[in-house]
């Protein structure tokens, strides 16, 4: 960044005296840079970045995490009050129940699984979503009275834009092949730690346990994962490319929830 | 260089007895001792193959007049229970069979299973005109009990106890219907506007009357019954619909606004159609016909029938012409009324919490309500209403997922949604199955429900 060609130094009026023969001293204008402007005199532009972390990722989950360099640090602010939805892929194990619901924790008790079924597992996920739309209402602070809480519910805007436990919008089932299940998961002010015991608390209402083997998450906001940066692609060029790709995304975003 | 010799002497023993598995190394268990002990763990079986989902029923409401069934609401059975006046949220109700049919009354409840037993039908409940049958007080047999707290076997004059099934029962406010698959129907309670078919007896004393009559003479067998307020619908499998009770509002539809104590035959603008469902439980009565159409009359204070007649009190049945589609069920509230069409959508109208916002208190047209308030979205868009139900204020709809959605007046925390407010548009109940039937009273409702696994 320090290597690239910095802001051109200001230029400033000055009235240098020429250097004439003896007698009277004359003051030519002339535009000349400004020295505190000189290189070597500012020093290097960028000594240290200001780097923040949007909403934060697990150890043991992968997939879309959102950092923020200088201005746009107050913009991961303004994001995280706009309350929008994560997506998360989870996968899941039948048969193993463990102490922190992972496929590496400590093995706490093993179950049989063949009565499980794809219609049971979707019943219980309508269930949960039922449940979490309740408290999707309850959380949003609106007066159930009012005819504009009405409205929001008929459009699906209600949403608690605030402190709230972590809720659920939406889930389904994407894989389903015994022992194994993939979920898809829409939610808001979780932590990957939940979904895990989300899953454990499925094989438990299935007469069985299971254990979680995959978080990943593939949407934050407004980013999804084509906007996400790979291992090899952290360097200055595609960084900078993915900041101009998301800005006017963002810009539209805040705009429409924040006003 | 003795000590040293020493050392290495002993290094190798301990590296021998290592070696035979005598001394265990101390440390973190490896990976593969791990997977050996977690193979070697037991596996514990908690549903067999024979697990089968259970049928369960839930109550929620006004406990206080034994019309939920649990009689430790009302008079608690330990020093730490206290009474509870109102169950706000789903509340398990243990049966012994499998209950089919349930029916709200005014303050009483009947539940039917459609074994061959004995005993067939449960009733609980307000019994002060002996809606519930004679239930022998224990303190002293020649009386009755007032209030019935606990689901307790209605006896029924059954010919053949053990081949007649019992197909449907119904509540209305103090006088109840029970239908059977081949011995007709049996009404009892109050009879004081010939509701229960029979004549009326001056100044009869219904409570702890032993009276069970019995209703054969319709021109085919009745497949569906459907008590109002005062008075009985009674429809054929021919499709015709007969009527007796209270008239004054005209709900019996026999053209006088008289007491009827005979069933008697309805013709109006049902007279030669062929009626699939007939629904009541104020003073209003709605039919709806094989083609779709839907016919209502009795009173229309409320703008129910407002789309037809000025009149307040309409007593031939009428057509009402709504343009809104083919209607496969009705129902009758209070003071609104709700279909539901073919595609699944929900119409409401009449006065009061009609499910549309604290704006909407009347209408005389039906509105529909946007089905993303039953749970519809772009994420699961093959969620439609399968059945509604209406109590005396509130409404209920069932989805084909079996989610449980109620809205009204919350009077005694009827609505089950464990909040005391009144509700303004449609809000899921949560209720741990899924939701197969709901019947509702005036301050409380029962639901049958299956397990999900």
């Amino acid at each position: 960044l320090n290597a690239a060609p910095g802001r051109a130094p200001r230029q400033r009026v000055r009235f240098l005296p020429t250097p004439g023969g003896g007698g009277a001293v004359e003051l030519v204008a002339a535009r000349v840079p400004v020295l505190a402007d000189h290189p070597l005199v500012r020093g290097p532009r960028f000594r240290k970045l200001k780097i923040g972390a949007g909403h934060r990722l697990d150890v043991k989950a992968s997939g879309v995490f959102v950092l923020g360099i200088g201005h746009g640090n107050k913009l991961l602010t303004d994001l995280y009050n706009c309350h929008l939805t994560k997506v998360y892929t989870v996968g899941g194990l039948f048969g193993k129940a463990t102490d922190d619901f992972s496929d590496t924790g400590n093995l706490v008790e093993k179950t049989t699984f063949d009565h499980i079924t794809r219609e049971k597992l979707e019943r219980i996920l309508a269930v949960i979503q039922g449940t979490n739309q309740k408290a999707l209402l309850m959380y949003s602070n609106i007066d159930m009275k009012t005819q504009e809480a009405y409205e929001l519910a008929v459009k699906g805007l209600i949403r608690p834009m605030g402190k709230s436990p972590p809720i659920i919008t939406a889930v389904r089932c994407l894989q389903f092949a015994l022992p194994e299940f993939q979920l898809e998961i829409h939610c808001l002010h979780e932590t990957q730690q939940y979904l895990r015991r989300m899953v454990h608390e499925i094989g438990l209402e299935l007469k069985s346990s299971a254990v979680c083997t995959q978080v990943r998450r593939i949407r934050d906001g407004v980013f999804t994962v084509d906007d996400a940066l790979l291992r090899t692609q952290w360097n200055l060029q595609s960084i900078q490319e993915a900041i101009r790709n998301c800005q006017l995304k963002v810009e539209t975003e805040l705009e429409k929830t924040l006003g | 260089q003795d000590g040293g010799g020493l050392r290495e002497a002993m290094a190798g023993v301990a590296r021998r007895l290592l070696r035979r598995g005598l001394g265990v190394a101390a440390g973190p268990p490896s990976t593969r001792q791990l997977r050996e002990a977690e193979e070697a763990a037991p596996v514990f079986q908690y549903a067999g193959k024979a697990a089968r989902r259970k049928d369960r029923v839930f109550v929620w409401g006004f406990s206080y007049s034994g019309a939920l069934g649990v009689p430790s609401f009302v008079r608690p059975d330990a020093g730490w229970k206290k009474p509870r006046r109102i169950q706000p949220t789903p509340y398990h109700l243990e049966t012994e069979e499998k209950i089919s049919s349930a029916a709200c009354g005014y303050g009483f409840t009947l539940l039917a299973s459609n074994t061959r037993d004995i005993t067939k039908v449960w009733g609980m409940g307000l019994n002060k005109d002996s809606q519930l049958g004679f239930q022998r007080s224990r303190r002293d047999q020649t009386k009755g009990y007032e209030y019935v707290l606990e689901p307790s076997p209605i006896p029924l004059p059954l010919e053949k106890p053990q081949q007649t099934r019992v197909l449907q029962v119904s509540c209305g406010r103090a006088h109840s219907l029970v239908l059977t698959d081949s011995e007709g129907v049996f009404t009892m309670g109050n009879n004081s506007y010939g509701q229960c078919g029979r004549k009326v007896v001056e100044d009869e004393i219904y409570s702890g009357s032993h009276l069970i009559h019995q209703l054969k003479e319709f021109d085919s067998r009745v497949v569906q019954v459907v008590c109002g307020q005062d008075h009985s619908l009674f429809r054929t499998k021919k499709g015709t619909v007969y009527a007796c009770g209270w008239g004054a509002d005209g709900q019996t539809g026999l053209g006088h606004y008289n007491i009827t104590s005979v069933p008697t035959k309805l013709h109006g603008d049902i007279a030669g159609v062929n009626i699939i469902q007939v629904s009541s439980y104020g003073d209003c009565c709605l039919a709806v016909s094989d083609e779709g159409d839907v016919f209502g009359w009795g009173n229309s204070e409320y703008l129910q029938l407002a789309s037809v007649t000025e009149t307040t009190q309409v007593n031939v049945p009428r057509h009402l012409p709504f343009n809104i589609g083919k209607i496969k069920e009705a129902a009758c509230g209070g003071t609104g009324n709700v279909v539901l069409t073919e595609e699944g959508n929900v119409f409401v109208w009449g006065y009061g919490i009609l499910g549309k916002g604290p704006n909407l208190i009347e209408t005389a047209v039906p509105e529909v309500i946007p089905p993303s308030l039953f749970g519809w979205s772009d994420f699961s868009p093959d969620i439609r209403v399968a059945h509604v139900r209406c109590g005396l204020g509130q409404f209920a709809a069932l989805t084909s997922r079996g989610e449980l959605f109620v809205w009204g007046k919350n009077l005694r925390g009827c609505l089950g949604t464990g909040r005391k407010e009144d509700q303004y548009f449609p809000w899921r109940v949560t209720v741990p199955g899924e939701v197969v039937d709901v019947a509702c009273g005036v301050d409380h409702m029962v639901s049958m429900v299956r397990s999900f696994t």
